[in-house]
């Protein structure tokens, strides 16, 4: 159970940071060396999103909305509203996670701490710009209509998880276009932003309350 | 010390809940036209729950299950995620071979996949076995009861008008298996609770999101294109 969960908390993190580190690339970049300079400027993001679940099992993909909160250097709270509520929490180094049942929000308490070290390692990584510095994934850029970074895990940490990560940034309106996380050849996960602030007063209170 | 034994007892007690008797009505004519519950999917379906884990007492936490069901040939494919989307378990049968396409721990262990899809048989697919009995419940419910082939005995009991329960005895007469079906206008399983006997006790609380027939060929019976964690069975 505990190897089970440790793998969902590193999923949860993982899907976390990829949505700072999309917002984050929102300012366009043409490099890497750009990318880390341009995330150096992001000091708080506040955005909505919904998630589309592909599967071979779903006839449709399977919809969840959400909001998630980030204060630089790695405070989030990443929230799913429905259809089941979730929320992780990041907040002066400790990361945990909740979900509603039994009527109300329960922590996970599992989890491997040593996991949690090295995933938080690589979120810090991402939050920085430093898609390239990063042992645990090749990074790549390509340019053309839009701008599409592509992150393959390297080692066996994700093997089973996570093929692919595409993140597609539009160069026209300098916004990410879709987050798209690859689990194989039957499954995806693609994740769009609405209503995204960036740069405005978040209090504390949203990393610290849970409801 | 004197309440622990009380404690262990009462679910010792619990746990043995042994089969109701079921009586059949006082004339034939009625018995005749009594019919049976009938709970079950009639035509393929998709449908997705939240569900709730609780083992003893206590809430352990909640999922999302997908359930594709084909009543006409049994087949089953179905897969569990978190609610962050990370899927933790997938897996297929038919009438003869299971197919476990992806299982992270503890949803690889022994025959997890297995007796996930029996339950999920157990709830949507009418019983296989020999009916036994067809009658009335001491309070006075509509209950029929099947063996199966194994020797286990299924019981399907209209006890509210908005309500059918199923119960599972293993051949020796213990309580295995509980569910209560609510229904609503939309669907008979817009709320599913299902009571677990073994080793540890469980209770799966299941809310419905979302439920659709499906038309055309079942997504799951497709020769899915798996590279990790694969695994088959031969049942």
């Amino acid at each position: 159970m505990r190897t089970d969960r440790t793998l969902h908390r590193y999923f949860c993190i993982l899907v976390c940071s990829l949505l700072i580190l999309s917002l984050s690339i929102a300012a366009l970049a043409d490099s890497f060396e750009q990318l880390r300079k341009d995330s150096a400027n992001i000091k708080t993001i506040k955005a909505r999103f919904v998630q589309k679940k592909f599967m071979k099992i779903l006839a449709k993909p399977l919809i969840s909305e959400g909001r998630f909160y980030y204060i630089a250097p790695d405070a989030f709270r990443w929230e799913y509203l429905k259809p089941l509520r979730s929320v992780v929490i990041a907040y002066k180094g400790d990361t945990r996670r909740y979900i509603f049942s039994g009527g109300k929000m329960i922590e996970d308490k599992s989890g491997g701490a040593q996991a949690m070290k090295i995933v938080l390692g690589e979120v810090t990584g991402w939050m920085s710009g430093k898609f390239d510095q990063n042992p645990s994934f090749t990074a790549t850029l390509k340019e053309g209509t839009n701008t599409q970074i592509t992150l393959i895990p390297v080692g066996k940490s994700m093997s089973g998880m996570i093929e692919k990560i595409e993140i597609t940034v539009s160069k026209k309106a300098a916004a990410v276009k879709s987050v798209k996380i690859i689990e194989n050849a039957n499954a995806f996960t693609q994740i769009d932003f609405t209503d995204v602030e960036t740069n405005k007063v978040i209090s504390s209170a949203v990393f610290q309350d849970v409801q | 010390m004197k309440c622990i034994h009380l404690f262990i007892a009462i679910v010792f007690l619990a746990s043995c809940q042994t089969m109701p008797v079921i009586n059949p009505p006082m004339f034939p004519a009625v018995q005749k036209n009594l019919t049976c519950p009938s709970p079950f999917l009639k035509e393929k379906y998709q449908l997705i729950h939240a569900i709730e884990i609780n083992t003893a007492g206590n809430a352990q936490g909640a999922i999302i299950g997908i359930t594709v069901a084909d009543p006409s040939t049994r087949f089953v494919s179905c897969a569990i995620m978190t609610a962050e989307g990370m899927v933790l378990l997938e897996a297929e049968t038919d009438a003869e071979k299971l197919s476990v396409h992806r299982a992270l721990p503890p949803f690889d262990s022994g025959d997890f996949a297995k007796n996930m899809i029996d339950d999920i048989k157990l709830i949507y697919f009418p019983p296989q076995g020999l009916m036994q009995k067809k009658g009335n419940l001491p309070d006075g419910s509509t209950a029929c009861r099947w063996q199966e082939e194994n020797g286990d005995f299924i019981d399907v009991i209209a006890s509210k008008p908005e309500s059918t329960e199923i119960k599972k005895y293993s051949a020796g007469g213990s309580l295995k298996r509980h569910i209560k079906l609510t229904q609503t206008e939309e669907n008979a399983y817009s709320s599913i609770e299902l009571r677990g006997s073994e080793i540890i006790n469980y209770t799966l609380l299941m809310t419905l999101i979302e439920a659709q027939p499906v038309k055309s060929a079942l997504p799951g019976k497709e020769k899915l294109k798996v590279k990790n964690n694969e695994k088959s069975y031969r049942r």
